[in-house]
């Protein structure tokens, strides 16, 4: 299937935030909208510069939760930078015209749940869930 | 055979450390440690066909490019601009502190092994002095539910001082190697330039490199073959392994920039199994004899450590303007030593010339090793309930 007729399908907006945010605020801004997963980070002109899981959001949040921490996490704990500096720059986005199967592999080595579509400006307009590809899955 | 020996290693220290410290509540590196002693050549190990413990080299020398990339690779300008002078300078203070103490102490004391002069076995133990081990640490801060700026510091502290430790260890062993003064300022630029020059540039690539790659799964490969050709290369080449292994990882998270979590944690995740390496042959070659025969000079280094920690530490921290509560207390977290410090230990067993003073260094830092797992959890905690940082405590709950 194509990913503009999945998106007209299966319409999810996705969550973006500014790239110098804190990471509080783009929590606030991920669980203000529960059916994403990730939130993209975006420039000044709106377009998506990077991706940002929710569980790499929450291990930094809870840090001081965990009984063991590598020197990296120490730091990232002590001397914590805005969002930008926790995002995945290289992240696998998807074009209206790509298809499911062509992008879906690339994805899911990457190990994040949900797959953002983008216009040829970088600019979210969507996103694909893991879970509603699943259940179509199932379903067929 | 040595193959074989290795997993021995492996699964019996960690099972020993590992029921040590469920039922006995001893730190998990008494039994590594007690495990390879049994297992050494002239106990089990001879039993099983190993003779010798030679083999080892080529494990530490990979192990230790390991440890030091994720050392290199965990911290960034930006969070180097952003800890503040107070960590920064407590950190300095602390690493030059512990040197200059155990230099000045065991040439005071006079006592060197074999035939090695006693500036250069004093230069080589001062030179694992500032070495840390942040996992106690962090254990008791989150045990305590500890938080504040003391906490703080010591966290930021502890993440970085093995870095300038490493970088100190390079730094002696190039001018410990070069023989004379004369010739030290050229095996010096040598040793320590081109391990810049080629871990930087090493780094460049590999990150380069990791971006043809969205699959996680082939950047291991990727990251671990870099780190031994690094090692290779420079035992080849005779420039310091350890410090273009740092280097490289300091330069893959600069050209990495944001989110560079995926080209370390792959790795970050053998530092345990390094560590139990690492412990277990400190019990291979562990010689209790070695401890009558130089029990003052470990008395020394032990006690030396200490006030350079607690001194340096104190001073760094207030030079650079931080409040009482961090100056006065912050000594009392860094005694931990673990894991690199032993490594850097091993690394001594194949210099040239080292041997003897190997063995005895390797037991000194095991010896020392235990106290300072033992003491320094108990210390760390006495110094946060100074600074009145201790969560636990305060809400009058019980540690976990």
């Amino acid at each position: 299937m194509r990913i503009s007729d999945w998106l007209e399908r299966y319409p999810v907006r996705g969550v973006t935030i500014a790239r110098d945010a804190s990471l509080e605020e783009a929590a606030r801004a991920m669980l203000a909208s529960p059916e994403c997963r990730d939130v993209y980070v975006t420039d000044d002109e709106q377009r998506v510069i990077g991706h940002l899981g929710f569980r790499r959001l929450a291990g930094v949040l809870l840090a001081s939760h965990r009984p063991t921490q590598s020197r990296r996490q120490m730091l990232d704990r002590v001397a914590r930078g805005p969002v930008h500096e926790f995002m995945d720059r290289r992240f696998v986005a998807a074009h209206r015209e790509d298809s499911i199967h062509q992008v879906l592999h690339r994805h899911m080595e990457r190990r994040v749940e949900d797959i953002p579509v983008v216009d040829d400006d970088q600019r979210l307009l969507g996103v694909i869930r893991l879970r509603d590809l699943v259940e179509v899955s199932l379903a067929e | 055979m040595e193959i074989l020996f290795t997993g021995i290693l492996l699964t019996a220290g960690l099972l020993v450390g590992t029921l040590g410290s469920r039922y006995l509540r001893v730190p998990r590196v008494v039994g590594y440690i007690l495990l390879g002693m049994l297992f050494a050549p002239n106990l089990l190990g001879g039993w099983l066909g190993i003779t010798d413990t030679e083999w080892t080299q080529p494990l530490v020398s990979a192990a230790l490019g390991v440890i030091a990339y994720v050392i290199g690779g965990a911290i960034s300008f930006a969070q180097l601009r952003r800890l503040g002078c107070s960590i920064v300078g407590a950190t300095l203070g602390e690493v030059s502190g512990a040197f200059l103490a155990v230099l000045a102490a065991v040439l005071l004391l006079g006592i060197t092994v074999a035939d090695i002069p006693l500036w250069s076995f004093a230069l080589v133990l001062a030179a694992v002095a500032p070495a840390t081990a942040p996992a106690a640490i962090v254990a008791v801060v989150h045990q305590y539910r500890a938080s504040g700026l003391l906490t703080t510091t010591l966290l930021g502290m502890v993440a970085i001082d093995d870095a300038l430790g490493i970088f100190i260890f390079a730094l002696v062993m190039a001018v410990v190697g070069s023989g004379t003064l004369e010739s030290a300022l050229g095996t010096v630029i040598w040793e320590i330039g081109v391990a810049l020059l080629v871990g930087g540039a090493g780094g460049y690539l590999v990150e380069r490199l990791s971006r043809l790659s969205h699959e996680q799964s082939l950047l291991l490969p990727l990251l671990l073959g870099a780190i031994l050709l690094m090692v290779g290369m420079a035992e080849r080449a005779g420039f310091s392994a350890l410090l273009a292994a740092m280097v490289m990882g300091f330069t893959v998270r600069w050209f990495c920039g944001p989110q560079a979590e995926r080209l370390f944690q792959p790795v970050e995740d053998l530092e345990e199994t390094v560590f139990v390496l690492f412990f277990t042959f400190a019990g291979l070659h562990f010689n209790p004899e070695a401890i009558a025969a130089y029990w003052p000079l470990m008395l020394v280094y032990f006690f030396a450590r200490a006030v350079g920690l607690f001194i340096g530490g104190g001073s760094g921290a207030r030079l650079a303007g931080a409040p009482r509560s961090v100056w006065s207390n912050v000594g009392f977290g860094l005694f931990p030593q673990g894991g690199v410090a032993i490594g850097l230990a091993l690394l001594l067993l194949h210099q040239p010339g080292f041997e003897q003073a190997g063995e005895v260094i390797v037991t000194l830092i095991a010896t020392t090793t235990l106290f300072t797992e033992a003491v320094g959890a108990i210390s760390v905690r006495y110094g946060l309930r100074r600074a009145g940082e201790l969560g636990v405590e305060q809400a009058g709950g019980e540690a976990e």
